[in-house]
């Protein structure tokens, strides 16, 4: 498609932008590397002692129970990309098709609805509403990945109705429903594509906003429940730094900041290159 | 002002389904309290009392109902944990939220519109790029780790140890700076990156507009077309993200800058009444919060009017 | 070309942040309505009571307060120890009858509760014997939300039914009366040795029933006692207790508190001698929850007492065994190492087929050899290194080492780390990874205790268990963790137990078969023998017979492999050399804050000394 191959031309103009795309594959690659079983496989043995400083054998030193950071900090990159994943993929999904509902509608009930349910979740505080789903699913996995989908679903939701109502009043939409195609049929042919430049920044920018909302809610003991995050062992670390032990805290929160900027400066271009004028806003 | 009553028509409609997702959540499959609340070597028979006292043994439609009256009519009902009335609770933590973030949540939103028209107005130049670079590092960190890190810089022996660590003995002007400034301070270097980008991002769309350029064009001032024209036409924008930002950030920010500091404010009320199961408390916060961003949507319907004619 | 609108606002915004700065080093005017004369003692707690009412003072929090605010009958002297039960608001020890039923108590006459609202003309009125009646029966009306039932339950004569008649305070019951404004007397259903501990507790700190019935369901925060303090503020982070004008008189001996010169001398009380305590006339108590927050707050001078939290003993401490102070440390602070009175332990479900028993006695009897064999493969060691620092103490099963029936000589295979016997164990009863049954491991998310939880698995891991068969599972709320467990669907439990008096009773029953779940037998054991050697004891008043009875006890609970158990963690507290003050986590708990002094001469201190306990 050309436009796949405009926006590779258009990030390789952008210094940021293309960093951020470096950062992001790196850190993909390490969480394809813990995935297939090469990396971060010793996350939880306890074989270290208590506290050790970095060294050979253990480049960022040890936890309390003698774990060895950087595994746990590597193994992290993996639990950061499964929540980001599944997050940003399906409130994406649920935003373009609540969006485009609406926005195909618009007027009607079904935009009533939306709109209310948006405007409803809206006005939850955001961590009371996500701490209460985790308490409502309690021992789920899944209460926070859904708890994040339930919220972050409305922005985009509301840039595809817009986007839609534009769409919906172009020329060839008229003509594909003068000449008796089915709804649901010029919605996925023909409007949702058109859609994919609001999706795809969104989608990165759910990404973003679900691995930083991890990281508060395993600090509030809501978040991972079997396994290691960067937030448990920011969590960890928290008892740590005023006794003066710093491995667990900079290695996860440097790596998470990478992690982060990367996916920042990546969904800035993204923004740039697939919608200038949004990107102003 | 018909598109007024609407709106407030809206609002109750939005009330109604904040109650209902929030009391279904934190009440119907919340928290369970009762087993905080028996003795050791507790009967089954004194686990049926409790539950009963706290009204678990209800149907859902009446609880949800009597959550409805008690918010209409301002009644909260007691803690479960303490007996403490909840307005009680409201009235003795809400000011202490209030003077922990406000002056964070002025500051950074100030801060925020002076580095965006620094930016806008040397849009593309290196300063633009530098405050840009700088905001979304600022994005990029999170708010665990500059509290985190915060409170290691400037309130012990590994840094500067110039303020209280925790808590919040508050009894005159002087002990208030010394235990606000480090979760001022944290908070408004979360906030500052997502600030300033938002408010750059409205500056640079405000001063491409043709009445901008037809200003530049008749040789006003750098300064007087941003003072007049940039930053007077933006106020709806900005005035927009402050109100609905002021709920948000009061309860959700307090929650973890209070919980992290041992302040006793209404993010620390509600964290324990989270942890505790204390159903009240929480049933008061979630109502009030979502009446108060409801008002506020509807208030800024009534600002947007004054601010900006056009709109209709 | 430089902006006008960032130009002005950054200046003004740099002179705020300036102000700010200055107004921040300026001396802060302390405390709220403190004065400079006023003596002082800050206190740190790591957690903080949800209420003040005796009645639910359940919590160390909740009864380190309670018992400051009100009085009880008894309490534990100051400086003995092992601990001893010394009369409080009570004249004397109780007058027992030879049967060991009928206990009689005086109680001190022309002792008055705090001036209130409640009373009236806000005069408070003389206590009365009457008053102790009226609070322990609270224990037994369900509109009080009581939480120490369990302390009197079948054992005083009418009180149970009492209750199922509908607990009106004007009815009598037959087993706790008042036979005159200052005689208590109590009727035992049966003998039980424990009673006058029971009234050591913040549980039957005696309230009046005006304060009750004023403040209703506020009473928890609005309390009127007869104690040493008065309560001037409290919220979820602090309370401020203002000395009690009108406490009653009674000089400080130190002989009668139990003192010992030969170790206690260091603590500098002497010039106290012949004070009438409270000693101090303001006590501010902070709960800070984080230990890192705690300390920090100690070591700049914010609080004058802390339990020093696990992660700071390598800098405190210049020796673990006994525990010495460092000379830097030294020159600030004073340190009393205390073994805790209870411990930590980790129990199976009997309950779930899985692990405990089953109907088919092969698979009981596999169960069982599961059971010992995660035993052998715990490491001991290893967790009192990382979690207590090595100083917590070891022992096998559940009498702990702070109780007086405690074995030293017991040294146990069932602490002791054997990862052949284990496997062998596994072999021979034909478990193979491939068959081991999915642990659930139940915890409430903290940070520590998911690290125990990792630390259990990693251990597991030596006997070859799957890691993926050791499940975590989590609760948000302690409340949802003690339903789940309390309804018996958690595989391992893990629970500190502290206990209630110094009496191994306490400990026993919580592996008596009737106390299952929902009591506090939360392992579900249930063993014919045990009980009926249970029941034996339960009447009896400690002595040489008694404590075989326990020990036996003991064994068989350790030979059932019931649970992973245990270890004692020692605390370290520490306090400002400015105070004169021996501080307590146990059984004196919070009674020693009325005999906390200023220190006579702060200086005076030689490098030598070693604060042993």
């Amino acid at each position: 498609m050309s436009g796949r191959t405009d926006i590779l031309g258009k990030l390789k103009n952008d210094r940021a932008g293309l960093a951020g795309f470096l950062i992001v594959s790196l850190f993909f690659l390490l969480a394809l590397g813990v995935w297939l079983g090469w990396l971060g496989q010793g996350w939880s043995d306890a074989g270290g002692g208590r506290w050790e400083a970095p060294g050979a054998e253990h480049w960022f030193g040890t936890n309390v129970l003698g774990q060895d950071i950087f595994q746990r900090a590597v193994y992290s990159v993996r639990t950061a990309f499964e929540i980001g994943l599944v997050v940003a993929l399906f409130s994406t999904l649920v935003g373009a098709v609540l969006g485009a509902l609406a926005g195909w509608y618009s007027g009607s009930w079904v935009d009533g609805t939306v709109m209310w349910m948006k405007g409803v979740l809206d006005s939850i505080p955001f961590y009371l509403f996500v701490a209460a789903v985790a308490f409502a699913l309690q021992g789920q996995p899944w209460a926070m990945h859904l708890a994040m989908i339930a919220t972050f679903w409305t922005t985009t939701g509301r840039l595809v109705r817009a986007e839609v109502m534009k769409i919906k009043s172009m020329d060839y939409v008229r003509s594909a429903r003068s000449i008796g195609l089915h709804d649901s049929l010029i919605l996925a042919r023909h409007v949702l594509p058109n859609t994919s430049h609001i999706l795809l920044v969104q989608a990165t920018i759910a990404f973003v906003a679900a691995i930083k909302t991890e990281v508060i809610l395993s600090f509030l003991g809501l978040g991972v429940q079997d396994g290691v995050s960067w937030g448990l062992m920011l969590a960890e670390s928290t008892q740590e730094v005023l006794a003066g032990h710093f491995a667990n805290f900079v290695a996860a929160s440097g790596m998470l900041f990478l992690l982060l900027i990367g996916f920042n400066l990546l969904a800035d271009a993204l923004q740039d290159a697939l919608d200038p004028r949004q990107a102003a806003l | 002002m018909k598109p007024l009553l609407r709106k407030l028509l809206q609002g109750l409609l939005l009330i109604l389904g904040v109650t209902l997702i929030s009391f279904l959540l934190m009440v119907w499959f919340g928290p369970d309290q009762t087993y905080t609340l028996i003795g050791k070597n507790a009967t089954a028979e004194q686990i049926a009392d409790i539950r009963q006292q706290l009204g678990y043994d209800q149907p859902f439609f009446k609880r949800y109902l009597d959550y409805l009256a008690s918010l209409a009519t301002l009644d909260l009902g007691t803690s479960n944990a303490s007996g403490e009335q909840v307005n009680k609770i409201l009235m003795r933590t809400v000011p202490v939220s209030l003077a922990l973030m406000v002056p964070g949540f002025i500051l950074g939103n100030l801060l925020g519109v002076a580095l965006g028209l620094s930016a806008a107005s040397h849009h593309g130049k290196w300063r633009d790029r530098l405050i840009s670079g700088l905001s979304v590092g600022g994005m990029s960190i999170s708010f665990l780790v500059v509290i985190i890190a915060f409170q290691v810089l400037l309130s012990t022996p590994y840094g500067l140890d110039l303020f209280p660590v925790r808590g919040w003995q508050v009894s005159g002007f002087g002990s208030y700076l010394q235990y606000v400034t480090v979760p001022t301070l944290a908070l408004i270097f979360v906030t500052l990156g997502y600030n300033t980008r938002f408010y750059r991002a409205v500056f640079i769309e405000e001063s491409g507009k043709d009445h901008i350029r037809t200003a530049r064009a008749y040789g006003a001032s750098n300064a007087e077309i941003l003072w007049k024209h940039v930053l007077k036409n933006s106020m709806v924008p900005i005035v927009t993200r402050v109100m609905f930002s002021i709920p948000l950030v009061v309860i959700s920010g307090s929650l973890l800058i209070e919980s992290y500091f041992g302040i006793p404010g209404i993010g620390l009320a509600t964290f324990e009444a989270i942890t505790s199961g204390d159903q009240p408390v929480l049933k008061a916060v979630v109502g009030l919060t979502a009446v108060a961003f409801v008002a506020i949507q509807v208030l800024s319907e009534m600002l947007y009017r004054l601010l900006d004619p056009r709109v209709v | 070309m430089p902006v006008g609108a960032a130009r002005k606002l950054l200046p003004l915004l740099a002179t705020g942040a300036l102000l700010l700065q200055l107004a921040a080093c300026s001396d802060a005017p302390d405390g709220i309505e403190a004065d400079a004369a006023e003596s002082i003692y800050r206190h740190s707690m790591d957690g903080a009571p949800r209420s003040l009412d005796p009645a639910q003072a359940s919590s160390i929090y909740a009864k380190m307060l309670v018992v400051n605010l009100y009085d009880t009958l008894y309490r534990y002297k100051y400086l003995a120890r092992p601990y001893q039960l010394t009369p409080n608001l009570a004249e004397g020890l109780p007058q027992v009858s030879a049967d060991g039923l009928i206990y009689t108590i005086r109680i001190r006459p022309g002792v008055y509760f705090m001036d209130d609202p409640a009373f009236p003309g806000g005069k408070g009125r003389a206590v009365t014997a009457e008053d102790f009646v009226y609070s322990l029966k609270r224990h037994f009306d369900p509109a009080t939300r009581a939480q120490g039932a369990w302390l009197w339950q079948d054992r005083i004569v009418g009180l149970d039914q009492w209750q199922d008649e509908g607990s009106d305070y004007d009815r009598e019951v037959s087993g706790l009366r008042a036979l005159d404004e200052h005689t208590v007397q109590i009727q035992l259903i049966s003998p039980f040795p424990q009673l006058t501990h029971t009234l050591a507790q913040g549980f039957s700190a005696v309230v009046p029933r005006e304060a009750v019935q004023h403040y209703g369901r506020e009473f928890p925060i609005r309390p009127v006692g007869s104690g040493p303090y008065q309560l001037q503020s409290f919220n979820s982070s602090s309370a401020v207790l203002r000395r009690n004008a009108g406490f009653r008189q009674q000089p400080f001996r130190l002989e009668e508190e139990g003192y010992d010169p030969e170790t206690q001398s260091y603590l500098g009380l002497e010039h106290l001698e012949g004070k009438v305590p409270p000693f101090t006339d303001r006590i501010e108590v902070e709960f800070i929850a984080e230990d890192a927050a705690r300390w920090n707050t100690f070591i700049s001078g914010e609080t004058d007492f802390i339990k020093v939290p696990v992660t700071q003993f390598d800098q405190v401490l210049s020796a673990r065994d006994p525990p010495v102070l460092s000379a830097e440390m030294a020159e600030q602070f004073q340190l009393a190492a205390n073994l805790e009175s209870g411990f930590v332990h980790t129990d199976f479900n009997m309950d779930d087929r899985r692990i405990g028993y089953h109907p088919n006695p092969d698979q009981d009897a596999r169960n069982k050899a599961l059971r010992c064999a995660i035993i052998k493969a715990f490491d001991w060691q290893k967790r009192n290194d990382v979690f207590y620092y090595g100083i917590g103490k070891v022992f096998p099963g559940i009498i702990p080492p702070v109780s007086s029936e405690y074995n030293p000589e017991q040294h146990g295979v069932h602490t002791e780390r054997d990862l052949a016997g284990a496997r062998k164990l596994l072999r021979d009863s034909g478990w193979h990874a491939g068959n081991l049954p999915e642990l659930e491991y139940g915890f409430t998310s903290s940070v520590t205790e998911r690290q125990m939880f990792e630390q259990l698995r990693s251990f597991l891991a030596d006997i070859d268990y799957p890691a993926e068969k050791i499940r975590p599972l989590t609760f948000a709320t302690y409340g949802d963790y003690a339903r789940a467990y309390l309804n018996r669907e958690v595989m391992l439990t893990t629970t500190g137990w502290t206990m209630d008096y110094p009496d191994a009773e306490n400990t026993m029953q919580l592996f008596y078969g009737p106390n299952s779940s929902p009591g506090s037998n939360s392992a579900n054991y249930n063993n014919a023998e045990f009980n009926r050697l249970y029941r034996a004891s339960a009447t009896l008043p400690p002595s040489a017979m008694r404590t075989s009875i326990y020990r036996n006890m003991n064994r068989i609970l350790l030979q059932d492999c019931v649970t992973i158990s245990g270890i004692a963690r020692t605390l370290i507290l520490l306090w400002n050399r400015d105070m004169a003050m021996l501080p307590d986590r146990s059984f004196v708990g919070g009674f020693f804050f009325r005999f906390v002094g200023s220190s006579e001469d702060p200086t005076a201190y030689t490098k030598n000394e070693s604060p042993r306990q």
